[in-house]
């Protein structure tokens, strides 16, 4: 397909290593930081690490979004979804993350009407054709996936869908990352940015990252050869002791983002005062409700959610992982205790978690990361 | 008369991704258009079919978009088609 196959070219794949070696310092060590899920998914489909020096080291970031929500939101769904006449509807992925009493799947199990679907509007057609129950759809996701669930509220405010509403957990990519530059225990010289984040939010807003805390940051598309050409960017502007913002995704992301998008966002939405971050704990204004044009289909408010608090187990280190300290393979569960069939920590669950990504791609190579 | 109303079977294999979870758009090929409604009918590489919310961008049929949780959110230009204009800069000629 144009566009997707001249982006997994081998030769040119190799090509772009060879001019990475050119650019380090074998002397130095280079810590860069995909921020995305979805980039740490591509680097172990890909094995892209493999292609790059020992000297360069990817540390996988939080922006997984099933992998930051917390216990306790999963266990306020769950009871919102046990309601009675309650069709309860959310992500694929989703479905598998362990609450403090099970998951999704599990309460699915035990009679709950748990459905998944592929977008918030199929969660709105389910609505139309029950229209003697109450349809809430579970919303998560960054940037990427907030306008999608806005347009569906804009249509169902529309069309006047009175059974249909929407818990909603997405959030916001900014706050989280300055949190995690701010943190001490970490090192990182750069960033591979969120392409599709960027899409939506465009550029601009990452530019505190080079102002503030003088680090490069690269806004990546998610083939085998973006993320490859954006590690020579990163790398190149640290060469050059530079540090801005760049845009390696350019076909797909304007630099100031989809301005109709930030617009029906704008309409929707409005930021929490603070939300829990599986891992990062509360992190002010990093993350959306529904605006008071919307209160009606806040699922919220129209519903008693329980509100339920839930410390992270003990064993898990997702927090650790989510925030690039140690390695998946470095935590004590890690492909022991949990697994993708049976994870305890939300890294595990989703295909861009660190920790699933790492367990079905990436541990055979564990012994060269040791070196 | 094109049918936008179909709704595909969801199916999520967490080996492979689950695009709407992820921070994961699709490259999709517009076939049909309904701006009426503000929607359109896309494909994908390997011949999917999907109803699409196509509001957020502008978009004619045969054009390529990005698709995120069954909304487009970005067009992909062309003019960064192509290998050697992917990156002149780190691409050796």
């Amino acid at each position: 397909m144009k566009f997707v196959d001249e982006f997994r070219d081998a030769e040119l794949g190799r090509a772009v290593a060879g001019e990475i070696l050119a650019t380090v310092d074998p002397g130095r060590h280079y810590k860069v930081m995909e921020v995305c899920g979805g980039h740490t998914h591509s680097i172990y489909k890909y094995a892209i690490d493999d292609l790059l020096p020992e000297n360069v080291e990817l540390v996988h970031g939080p922006g997984c979004p099933v992998c930051v929500i917390p216990m306790g939101r999963v266990d306020d769904g769950i009871a919102l979804a046990q309601q009675e006449g309650v069709i309860f509807t959310c992500f694929g992925d989703m479905l598998r993350v362990p609450g403090s009493k099970g998951s999704f799947l599990d309460a699915k199990a035990e009679g709950a009407d748990i459905r998944m679907v592929y977008s918030p509007l199929d969660a709105l057609r389910l609505a139309k054709s029950n229209p003697d129950r109450q349809v809430i759809f579970f919303a998560i996701g960054f940037e990427t996936t907030a306008p999608s669930t806005a347009l569906t509220l804009m249509r169902a405010k529309a069309e006047g869908i009175e059974n249909f509403t929407v818990m909603c957990s997405h959030v916001t990519i900014v706050p989280p990352l300055r949190a995690l530059l701010d943190s001490p225990d970490l090192r990182l010289d750069g960033f591979i940015g969120p392409g599709h984040v960027c899409t939506v939010v465009g550029a601009r807003p990452f530019e505190f990252i080079p102002a503030d805390y003088d680090k490069p940051i690269v806004v990546s598309g998610f083939e085998p050869l973006d993320v490859l050409q954006s590690v020579h960017m990163i790398l190149k502007q640290l060469a050059e002791g530079r540090s801005e913002v760049e845009n390696q995704y350019k076909r797909v992301v304007p630099y100031e983002g989809n301005l109709k998008a930030l617009e029906v966002l704008g309409e929707v939405f409005e930021l929490r005062p603070h939300f829990e971050w599986r891992g990062l704990g509360f992190i002010s204004q990093s993350a959306l409700k529904l605006s008071e044009a919307y209160a009606d289909f806040d699922a919220e408010e129209r519903f008693e959610v329980p509100g339920v608090r839930v410390a992270d187990p003990k064993a898990c280190q997702c927090g650790e992982v989510l925030k690039g300290v140690i390695k998946p393979w470095e935590c004590k569960v890690f492909g022991t205790a949990c697994t993708p069939e049976r994870p305890i920590g939300t890294c595990m669950v989703s295909p861009e978690g660190a920790c699933a990504a790492y367990y079905n791609y990436g541990r055979f190579s564990q012994d060269r990361e040791a070196v | 008369m094109t049918d936008f109303t179909t709704v595909p079977e969801p199916e999520c294999d967490h080996t492979t991704g689950c695009i709407t979870c992820g921070d994961e758009a699709v490259a999709m090929t517009v076939l049909k258009l309904d701006s009426e409604r503000g929607l359109a009918l896309c494909a994908d590489d390997g011949g999917r079919r999907e109803t699409v919310e196509i509001a957020l961008v502008e978009a004619a049929e045969g054009d390529v978009v990005m698709v995120h949780a069954a909304t487009a959110i970005a067009r992909v230009e062309a003019r960064d088609l192509g290998g050697r204009e992917l990156g002149p800069e780190a691409i050796p000629a």
